[in-house]
């Protein structure tokens, strides 16, 4: 069996292998960003997994999905960024960005919701019902679809961190 | 708007004979109103049909969720508003994340299925893909390599380029080409997990490396337009029932100035001495055979006009034939000792061959061995090798 390395917060040790950084306003100027990054960054992470096309177009499934709630985020001004690292089959996206309180607590709802026990039933009923999807179903969406476990960390200023582990590698269809 | 916003990103179609509604390509749009055109199209469709509706997304690489719940609130209030209409959504084995979506629309209506398509549209293809093949795979390309290795460099094979070998099977060709020539990148693709877990096994096991094995349908793939200097397909066109749907995807993915390089046989023209009559009537009735499946292994010779009709240029064929005199006799024998276990086996059975029929079938294969092994004889099997360039 492998070693594994675990941090400080006792968790096992992601190894980075790519971050974006941009400015917050640049970044929601054109929507198409969202695309551009998620294929760009799928793409460059993805090589050396067993299918690496297959990897690569999911990962960029969920992560554009990801950025489309960032893009649609009541922003401060400041940077976003983007960081992609591995551990085993599982990619870890953190996305660091900066957001006003109101927006905190959204995210802080959002995540505890997609780890509740009723997710995929509050995904369905909104597929079934809404005419649009809420951000916070896009995040449930990425835990029903895509087995994503999401949280959230301290970040500085009126910044917040978005964790988001990703066990693409052994997802079947 | 930047120029890139003006590119085409996703088609939407409907077709009223097969009542099948088709949306393919990457469908992110910011607001739903960018969807329009392909709503009132589905709209339209569901006003028209009767029965079934199929819902086409084989060809969908991505779709965000405003997308996804667009589309999915239409279908969902046509089953409530009409419980006579069925929907059949079609979803790809090779795009992973359709399945798993569109999958959910099934347990919010019972009126949606979701069917995934893969190697059962290509009728016969199955006695090729699983299992059997692929000892007659490895010591065919065994074989072949022999010549391959020379003809390849006069079809755009050199170091350092980018390719890709769609329909790779065990992969061995991409590990010898990857020895020999050391190509910057190779894609490796075959629509086969078994043959692909074996690949990248012996990838593991060799510590090779710069070969990239990944699960796809020849017919629609999921890689990106104009990438490969080259793209190989040895020994493939011929069993698809449209050869040129393959190589459409071929011609795509292929760069401006590449080339494409396809082998096929024509398995009529395979010959031995002694005993040349039984071995002729045999291989004149494997096409037969294949031609039952909808299979042409005498496709070889029509190379240069399917690759005319694709749209390359600069067409370049050639031939080669693989025979005792190859190396060791045994393994010419060997492959066609496995070619009858398939051919005269299991083929022969599905086709409903009689007995007397299998057994004359059975011996063409004895005599051209016999002629293989034979002090004084001499097997052939021929190939056909053709590459085009595709236009600037």
């Amino acid at each position: 069996m492998e070693p594994v390395h675990h941090d400080l917060a006792g968790g096992p040790a992601f190894e980075p292998m790519i971050q974006i950084d941009m400015e917050i306003k640049a970044f929601v100027s054109v929507w198409r960003h969202c695309d551009y990054v998620s294929t760009y960054m799928a793409r460059m992470i993805s090589q050396n997994r067993s299918d690496s096309v297959r990897h690569s177009n999911l990962f960029s499934s969920a992560f554009n999905e990801l950025l489309e709630v960032v893009f649609r985020t009541r922003h401060a001004d400041g940077e976003l960024a983007c960081r992609v690292s591995r551990h085993g089959a599982t990619d870890r996206i953190e996305l660091i960005l900066p957001c006003v309180p109101e927006e905190r607590r959204f995210y802080e709802e959002a995540v505890s919701q997609v780890a509740g026990i009723e997710a995929r039933e509050r995904y369905l009923n909104s597929v079934s019902g809404d005419l649009a999807p809420s951000r916070e179903v896009v995040l449930l969406e990425l835990a029903v679809d895509y087995n994503a476990t999401l949280r959230l960390e301290e970040a500085d200023g009126d910044a917040i961190k978005l964790v988001v582990d990703l066990p693409l590698e052994g997802l079947r269809n | 708007m930047s120029p890139y916003n003006l590119l085409p990103r996703f088609k939407a179609q409907y077709d009223a004979n097969n009542q099948e509604f088709s949306i393919s390509g990457v469908v992110r749009p910011q607001a739903i109103d960018e969807l329009g055109p392909s709503i009132a199209l589905l709209r339209d469709a569901i006003g028209r049909v009767r029965g079934v509706l199929y819902v086409n997304v084989r060809r969908l690489t991505q779709m965000n969720n405003a997308a996804f719940h667009a589309f999915s609130r239409i279908i969902i209030d046509a089953c409530r508003a009409r419980p006579d209409l069925k929907f059949v959504v079609i979803t790809s084995s090779v795009v992973g994340w359709t399945s798993r979506k569109f999958g959910r629309l099934s347990g919010i209506e019972p009126n949606i299925t979701v069917e995934e398509y893969d190697s059962e549209f290509y009728p016969g293809q199955g006695f090729l893909e699983e299992g059997g093949f692929v000892p007659i795979l490895r010591t065919q390309t065994k074989m072949t390599w022999r010549h391959e290795r020379a003809i390849l460099p006069r079809h755009g094979m050199k170091p350092g380029i980018v390719m890709a070998d769609i329909c790779c099977g065990i992969g061995d060709f991409a590990v010898l080409v990857q020895k020999e020539f050391q190509p910057s990148r190779i894609v490796a693709l075959d629509h086969s997990i078994s043959s692909l877990d074996y690949a990248r096994r012996v990838m593991r096991e060799f510590d090779i490396r710069g070969i990239e094995y990944t699960y796809g349908d020849a017919s629609e793939m999921l890689l990106d337009e104009a990438q490969f200097d080259l793209v190989t397909c040895r020994h493939s066109l011929q069993i698809f029932n449209r050869p040129e749907l393959i190589l459409k995807e071929l011609y795509r993915i292929c760069k401006p100035g590449g080339r494409v390089y396809i082998t096929n046989e024509k398995n009529s023209h395979c010959l031995g001495e002694p005993r040349a009559e039984s071995i002729r009537w045999t291989y004149n009735e494997v096409a037969k055979l294949f031609g039952h499946f909808e299979m042409d292994v005498e496709l070889g010779p029509k190379s240069r006009r399917y690759l005319i009709e694709a749209g390359f240029e600069d067409i370049r064929v050639e031939t080669f034939m693989v025979t005792n005199l190859d190396g060791d006799p045994q393994d010419f024998a060997d492959v066609i000792a496995a070619w009858a276990d398939v051919y005269a086996g299991e083929m022969a059975s599905k086709r409903g061959d009689c007995p007397e029929f299998v057994a004359r079938f059975r011996q063409g294969f004895q005599d051209h061995i016999f002629a293989a092994l034979h002090p004084k004889g001499y097997a052939g099997w021929p190939i056909w090798v053709a590459s085009g360039r595709r236009p600037q």
